[in-house]
């Protein structure tokens, strides 16, 4: 453990720490555009230089190694100084567009010109090199030369993550600009990050563009739904929508990324119709509105008879495992300890194998959805049933006679979808009593009997448990409308109207319960699954 | 070596300026400029009210009354869509809506530019804050519609404004960048002497002149 001084304050770094590194873990920030704690170090940016004692000139802080008794100063006049002229000469041909530039608000050289800068231009704006502006890299991308600063996080990014080397620098001199070869798209599954990590506006947000400007927005921290591997991101809303979606760094999931799918999942939330309120099929079989207390009084009637007259084992569970856990685990706590079903499932069939597979060795997995490991640690899935499939042939052979059926449309659509709907309206069609709980309104709820709107991702609090069973907590962004429910709340007012407690008042509440009650959650808080969350099982 | 300080009596400096004719003809003189305008009002030389909808006052260069949205020599609005005049308003009564522009050098226009003039409190932020000199205010002040919706002013309506030439425009920081862009000819208007306001000459010093010097005295 070096330990090394920096501005005065001793500091115990890890060892093989450089000293931007050790100054960041301990609250320092050293200016920097080309560094990034996710991307091999360049040192092309000369923003981090730091006065280092015994030695003759300023060095880079994220080049230089911490040894042990160093003496770095990063506040003194002569790194002040020498920072300023860093930023005039990025700042020489810099086009100033800021009121159309989409980076403006988060844009490093606004943030670092009000700190060290504020220095006047020496150069008039007709004098600076013009370069090209409004390229179209691909469906993710979109590239203005001119405000580039040259930090090639964009290029070591394709090079050392991807590994596809997409970009490079072209031309020499004042003239360098990055960019692709012959301006090919970037057709990449990753492209969107290059957007991130951008410190300036030369590479902004094809999706995000002109959208929002970004000090409108608030953020809410949250975990990608697209698939079972969890990144963590960043749900940026205004207003009750959501304009973009970011990673944030977790080095255990994600580091920095997040892959496009992910990125653009949120989008799939608005494409069909939401349900505004639980509906009921009445007398004449039409689907008519009601109130919750009226839906919830009536499924439990209809399931406490149905247990009555064929036993428990003729309710079926179907669980999504888009659902979060706490949602899960009050489905099973009514279904399964109330009303002593024992069929549970959330799978499509058996050969639904590649729950674990990677769809590619940088982030994403073939399962799309973010929770079937917290389906599995709740007990929901079910060998002898084995998914859908089996559920449908035990209700044709009259084994099955009602069925629990939450369903929300997958984030990150593919083909097979459309099939797996095809094959829950299969199953409602069979059963003799259906609920369904789901967000958006689709044609595969025709013939259920009750029908709850819910509130799908991005909605609810809740926490998500990915493929290495690390369980993360997902935040609330946007308050849903009408008269929705989150899941958990739903099945809370169903275990109250069979008579059962219900102490619920958040989903932090019935966590803490599932912890208490589930033997793979157990003990954990939930403090432990904000950054970088706790792995479970 | 600083000089001591020297007291000045001030009394005895008045008792030698005062004479007899300043005391009391001084009244004299006040009495003289009250009837006279006195007789300039009952004999209709000025007027304390003016005909409104007919007549108007004219108000300051820098009145910030409804806005403008200024344009490019081609016509088409020098707006960016950068949401600063939004960002800056506290009565929250801007609507923009961005869109692509197909030159690159532009980037960014306006698709929609909403005022809610009903909203608007015109502290004339927006102004201050444009950073293109897209948004100025004009003096014009009867902002009047039967309909809400016709108070809901859109790109079109804050871009051309027929009423310009009646009320000219108001407060924007850049003259002369503003006012070379802006094309048109103010009606000119008689000068008509308003009551309460004493138009002096412009050599006519109100003060006198009184030199004091320390060292002297």
């Amino acid at each position: 453990m070096p330990k090394f001084t920096l501005n005065g304050q001793e500091i115990d770094a890890k060892p093989g720490r450089t000293i931007i590194q050790a100054a960041q873990e301990h609250g320092i920030e050293i200016p920097h555009y080309c560094y990034h704690p996710d991307l091999p170090i360049d040192g092309n940016c000369r923003m981090c230089l730091v006065d280092v004692e015994k030695m003759p000139k300023l060095t880079p802080a994220c080049t230089t190694m911490v040894n042990e008794g160093m003496v770095v100063r990063s506040d003194n006049e002569r790194v002040k100084e020498a920072v300023r002229g860093v930023l005039e000469f990025l700042l020489i041909n810099h086009p100033v567009d800021c009121p159309v530039c989409d980076q403006a608000g988060e844009c490093r050289l606004q943030d670092y010109y009000m700190v060290y800068g504020l220095h006047t231009s020496e150069i008039p704006l007709e004098m600076k090199v013009r370069k090209r502006k409004v390229i179209d890299l691909g469906p993710m991308v979109v590239l203005d030369q001119e405000r580039c600063v040259l930090c090639s996080r964009c290029i070591r990014f394709f090079d050392h993550v991807t590994q596809t080397g997409e970009m490079q620098f072209f031309g020499r001199g004042d003239h360098v600009a990055i960019g692709t070869f012959e301006d090919r798209p970037l057709e990449n599954p990753y492209s969107g990050n290059v957007v991130d990590i951008c410190p300036v506006g030369a590479l902004t947000s094809r999706d995000f563009r002109f959208k929002c400007r970004v000090w409108f927005l608030h953020a809410t921290d949250s975990v990608c739904g697209g698939c079972s591997t969890g990144c963590a991101v960043r749900i940026d809303h205004r207003d009750g929508t959501i304009f973009r979606v970011i990673p944030r760094r977790n080095p255990e999931v994600n580091e920095s990324w997040l892959c496009d799918e992910g990125r653009l999942s949120f989008h799939e939330l608005n494409k069909a119709p939401r349900i505004q309120r639980p509906l009921m099929k009445g007398r004449d079989g039409v689907q008519a509105p009601v109130t919750w207390e009226e839906a919830i009084r009536s499924i439990d009637s209809r399931l406490k008879e149905t247990r009555a007259v064929s036993g428990g084992n003729s309710i079926l569970g179907f669980a999504s495992p888009l659902a979060t856990n706490e949602a899960l685990f009050l489905f099973k706590r009514y279904l399964g300890d109330q009303l002593g079903a024992t069929q549970f499932e959330f799978r499509v069939d058996c050969e639904d194998k590649n729950l674990l597979e990677e769809e590619d060795q940088i982030l994403r997995h073939f399962d799309k959805h973010p929770n079937s490991t917290g389906a599995i640690n709740l007990g929901l899935m079910n060998t002898q049933l084995c998914g859908i499939e089996g559920a449908i042939e035990a209700a044709r052979a009259g084994r099955i006679k009602a069925g629990v059926v939450i369903y929300f449309n997958p984030l990150v659509r593919r083909p097979r979808d459309e099939e797996v709907e095809g094959r829950i309206f299969e199953l409602i069609d069979v059963l003799e009593y259906s609920v369904v709980l789901a967000a958006h309104k689709s044609e595969w709820q025709e013939g259920a009997n009750v029908i709850l709107p819910v509130t799908p991702w991005s909605e609810e609090d809740g926490t998500y448990t990915n493929f290495q069973g690390r369980v993360q907590f997902a935040g609330k962004a946007i308050e849903p409308g009408g008269d929705t429910l989150a899941v958990w709340e739903a099945f809370a007012m169903l275990l109250h109207a069979n008579g059962a407690e219900s102490p619920w008042m958040s989903a932090e509440d019935v966590f803490a319960t599932m912890t208490e009650s589930v033997a793979a959650y157990k003990g954990i808080k939930l403090d432990q699954t904000r950054l970088p969350g706790v792995i479970v099982g | 070596m600083k000089k001591p300080a020297k007291v000045i009596n001030v009394t005895e400096r008045a008792e030698s300026e005062s004479s007899f004719a300043k005391d009391m003809l001084g009244p004299l003189v006040g009495m003289g400029l009250t009837i006279n305008r006195m007789m300039d009002n009952l004999t209709g030389k000025v007027n304390a009210t003016i005909r409104y909808p007919e007549e108007r006052r004219a108000y300051s260069d820098r009145f910030r009354g409804a806005h403008i949205l200024t344009a490019r020599e081609d016509g088409s609005p020098r707006c960016v869509a950068c949401y600063m005049c939004a960002t800056a308003c506290p009565a929250d009564c801007i609507y923009i809506e961005p869109a692509e522009h197909p030159d690159p050098l532009i980037e960014k226009y306006p698709a929609r530019f909403d005022i809610d003039m009903l909203r608007c409190v015109f502290c004339g932020f927006c102004v201050d804050a444009c950073p293109e000199e897209a948004i100025i205010m004009s003096r014009e002040t009867e902002i009047c519609a039967f309909t809400r919706e016709e108070t809901m002013w859109d790109i079109k309506r804050l871009m051309s404004r027929p009423e310009l030439p009646e009320f000219g425009l108001g407060y924007r920081p850049n003259e002369k960048l503003v006012d070379s862009t802006i094309k048109f000819t103010p009606k000119k208007k008689e000068k008509k002497k308003l009551a309460g306001r004493v138009t002096l000459k412009e050599d006519v010093e109100m003060i006198p002149h009184v030199t004091f010097d320390p060292t002297k005295d």
